[in-house]
């Protein structure tokens, strides 16, 4: 493909952005989205919040919300009206549809959301909720484009949609179908905080290589509204030349600032109601939004010792109304820098609370809120995974010696990380946790935007061949689970074997055969087997078979294979199948099975967890 | 306190370019009229409040009462320009040149719907009409100095997003300055005794503000004709 254009798109779990790279002016560009920004009301914006809203059929008048590629208008809305007004009216508002993606209860295809809600239209399911967000974000850039004199064609563009490193193959492959159904063909893959990185090296220029050095260890930590992901890029020396490659992405975690938005408004709640003013659930919102300006305003200017809050009336009667207090400093640090960002030992992780048996579902929003724990968790997690691998080990050297994979640098991305003194925080952290050596900072930019940008330079290197790229492959290794067949013992379940079929970082465009093991299927019988995954086994070989695969792997879903009878292969015949791993050049994974005897293969469809 | 504010000249230009384009691409000068007209009234909206805003330190007491003072004569100037009826010797040159009789009727309730639009953004995201119309007699200074805020946090914001604001001179207040020979003699107004030709020197009183970008929410017609609802009625249902 002689691709003209490279499309980033970070499809957020609060708000998404859409960046280009014109290859033939190499110019990168953010493009600002056209949205509905109320009834009759269109306009352009840098970011599409990630918000889709339901309304009632009599709620708005007919054509209120048509679209400049859509006189019909969608029925539903999205963007930055939809969050606004579904803050009021909760039942019909879809958030976070994107984490929905990676639960491990719910089938994501199923119409679910808005979760909860007892609205008569229909629902809808997360993957429909995202591949909304992104026709939305394709058809705004087309326009967008068209307004310049750029009339593109997306077959003739490179097409980067980012998700979080912490997504296994199953929310990956859903992304990407997601993508396909909005129009967009098929997407090339891409972690988010490898996104970041790039857009990092681009806005340093040629002088990146002069930024970072061979054993440097660079942790992209990137906290946004409501998700925290993480991911460790080691600097390699590679005869002569600036190697990267990301040796550990993180777990999926439900936190971010809206919950330190939340959390100040919790406080400053509880002020007004010892003072005698309680609150309205509205005027609540009202004030997490206030607690929010205040706390970026606090954070930008040292200098206040306080800020106003002020939570307007809900009826028209705005002087009468209308009641104040303050957020002091102290209050502030006590909640945001302390309560997040705790200055906790690299020995402490997060703690569980999994008290009851039974676990409401729902999105399993972190329980532990300090950051501090969680990155912790994670380096030291970053540690087991490079030390189960010889090549890993080797890469970080000494460091591999401690409790945990200690950076040596870092990158912040994020909303949250706007805050210089959460940044300042942090670097003080990683210092204690580095034996009181200082942890350089690489200066990021536009925290909200730099995924998006850095898919589409990505997207440049991709198209073009040139330009560095990071050494990345399969984030996590996979297995399937082989049933244990021994007599059944009265209380005792067997253990399941698991067979790896996927190492940890299998580059794209690679396939493997999965010698030694051959499976038995039965024509015109669907065959499932249990699918599992681990981002800290580096070492596992395809073919190696673990013995308790509940014990060291996370289940990951159910991998589902229909073999059809065709020709000499008759229904209910035995197939002997060997597996076949192909991780495509886009950074799809997939499974084949094989038959042993001739070059047929049939795919084997991941299916989504349900419990 | 200045009432009229000040209207640059390259809003204008710029404003009826993007108009233009949008939807006028045929009908030339009419058109072009027509924008400046509204955004002759969106400025003196906008710039009024800018004004009042930027003298809101809060230690004032009097601040409070000021700053209501300058939105209402700001509103008064809205209303009597959208109604077309008001008394056009009061409210000077700007709303004289605004309320010229619109040639098309369906064309001059586009500009009306438009600084209705923008009207309800303030309101939306600012309370500002509720400020206005409220009774600010009959409260405390704490009272309004608290609503004061609301306004002034959603309205700067509000603005922030739709304009690109800068002061005329960027000079302190107080300073002596010069005003160069060929001066854009919209962007000054000099008092005092004016005499013999620039370049002038004097004291800057004021720093004026300007704009040179213009952002506002495309409005896209309803069918029905009349105007949209500044603030809609909010009704809770349980």
């Amino acid at each position: 493909m002689n691709a003209r254009f490279s499309l980033g798109i970070d499809l957020g779990t609060s708000n998404s952005a859409i960046a280009v790279a014109d290859l033939e002016t190499d110019q990168t560009r953010i493009v600002e989205i056209t949205q509905i920004l109320g009834p009759n009301q269109l306009g352009e914006t840098p970011t599409l919040a990630s918000a889709l809203y339901v309304p009632n059929r009599d709620e708005f008048p007919q054509g209120s919300f048509r679209l400049p590629w859509n006189d019909a208008g969608e029925s539903a809305i999205v963007g930055q009206f939809a969050r606004d007004h579904g803050a009021l009216v909760p039942d019909r508002l879809v958030t976070s549809a994107k984490s929905w993606l990676s639960n491990l209860h719910i089938d994501p295809k199923q119409r679910i959301l808005p979760w909860r809600s007892d609205i008569a239209e229909e629902k809808l399911s997360p993957l429909e909720c995202s591949r909304r967000y992104l026709q939305h974000l394709k058809d705004a850039f087309l326009h967008a484009e068209r307004a310049h004199g750029r009339d593109w064609d997306l077959s003739e563009g490179q097409i980067v949609v980012t998700v979080p490193a912490s997504f296994d193959e199953v929310a990956r492959s859903l992304t990407a179908e997601a993508a396909k159904d909005a129009g967009l063909g098929d997407v090339t893959l891409l972690e988010e905080p490898q996104a970041a990185f790039y857009a990092w090296t681009a806005q340093a220029g040629r002088r990146w290589r002069d930024l970072v050095a061979p054993g440097d260890i660079v942790l992209v930590c990137d906290v946004g509204g409501g998700t925290a992901d993480f991911s460790l890029i080691a600097v390699t020396d590679v005869e002569g030349g600036l190697e990267l490659e990301r040796v550990s992405v993180g777990e999926h975690i439900l936190l971010g600032g809206d919950n330190m938005d939340l959390s100040l408004a919790y406080v400053l709640r509880a002020k007004l109601e010892a003072a005698g003013k309680p609150l309205d659930s509205w005027q609540f919102l009202a004030l997490v939004h206030a607690a929010s300006k205040a706390k970026i305003i606090m954070f930008e200017n040292g200098a206040l010792s306080q800020a106003p809050i002020a939570v307007p009336s809900r009826g028209s009667s705005l002087l009468a109304g209308t009641v104040s207090t303050t957020l002091d400093r102290e209050t502030l640090e006590q909640v945001v820098l302390d309560g997040f960002f705790a200055r906790t030992s690299i020995g402490e992780v997060p703690r569980e609370n999994r008290t009851g048996g039974l676990r409401e579902f729902g999105l399993p929003y972190a329980s532990d809120p300090v950051v501090s724990k969680h990155i912790a968790h994670f380096l030291a997690r970053s540690l087991q995974n490079v030390r189960a691998s010889d090549n890993l080990t080797a890469l970080v050297g000494a460091r591999a010696a401690t409790e945990a994979l200690s950076p040596t640098a870092v990158l912040f991305n994020g909303g949250v990380f706007k805050a210089a003194p959460i940044r300042a925080r942090m670097l003080d952290l990683l210092a204690s946790w580095n034996g009181g050596q200082t942890v350089r900072e690489l200066q990021g930019f536009e925290p909200d935007l730099a995924v998006a940008r850095g898919a589409a330079i990505y997207g440049r290197h991709r198209a073009t061949g040139k330009g560095m790229r990071i050494k990345a492959g399969a984030a996590r290794s996979y297995y399937i689970g082989l049933e244990t067949s021994m007599p059944a013992i009265p209380g005792y379940k067997p253990p399941v074997k698991a067979l790896c079929v996927v190492p940890q970082g299998m580059q794209e465009g690679t396939e493997l055969l999965i010698e030694g093991r051959e499976f038995g299927l039965v024509t015109g019988r669907a065959a499932e087997f249990r699918f599992f995954s681990s981002s800290v086994r580096s070492g596992d070989k395809p073919g190696q078979i673990l013995p308790d695969a509940e014990r060291d792997l996370e289940d990951t879903g159910l991998l589902e294979i229909e073999i059809t009878a065709l020709g000499d292969v008759p229904a209910g015949q035995v197939v002997p199948v060997r597996i076949n791993t192909v991780v495509t050049e886009l950074g799809v994974l997939e499974l084949w099975m094989k038959h042993v005897n001739s070059d047929r293969r049939w795919k084997v469809e991941f299916q989504v967890r349900t419990e | 306190m200045t009432p009229a504010g000040y209207v640059s000249t390259t809003v204008e230009i710029r404003y009826c370019s993007r108009v233009r384009r949008r939807r006028c691409a045929s009908k030339g000068t009419t058109a072009s009229m027509r924008a400046m007209r509204a955004v002759s009234i969106i400025a003196t909206l906008l710039l009024l409040a800018a004004n009042a805003f930027a003298l809101l330190p809060v230690a004032n007491a009097f601040q409070p009462y000021l700053s209501g003072g300058a939105l209402a004569l700001g509103l008064i100037v809205l209303v009597t320009i959208v109604a077309g009826r008001g008394p056009k010797g009061d409210t000077g040159r700007v709303a004289a040149e605004a309320a010229l009789p619109a040639p098309v009727p369906t064309q001059a309730s586009q500009a009306a719907v438009e600084v209705v639009s923008f009207l309800a953004v303030l309101q939306e995201r600012g309370r500002l009409v509720d400020f206005l119309m409220d009774d600010i007699n009959s409260h405390d200074d704490a009272q309004v100095g608290a609503a004061a805020r609301v306004v002034h946090a959603g309205c700067k914001a509000a603005l922030q997003e739709h304009f690109r604001i800068c002061p005329v001179r960027e000079e302190r207040e107080g300073s002596t300055v010069q005003v160069a020979a060929g001066y854009p003699a919209d962007e000054y107004r000099l008092l005092g005794r004016i005499s013999g030709a620039a370049p002038f020197s004097g004291v800057l009183v004021h720093h004026g503000w300007k704009t040179d970008a213009v952002r506002l929410p495309r409005i896209v017609r309803s069918s029905t004709d009349r105007l949209p609802a500044i603030a809609p009625a909010e009704v809770e249902l349980k």
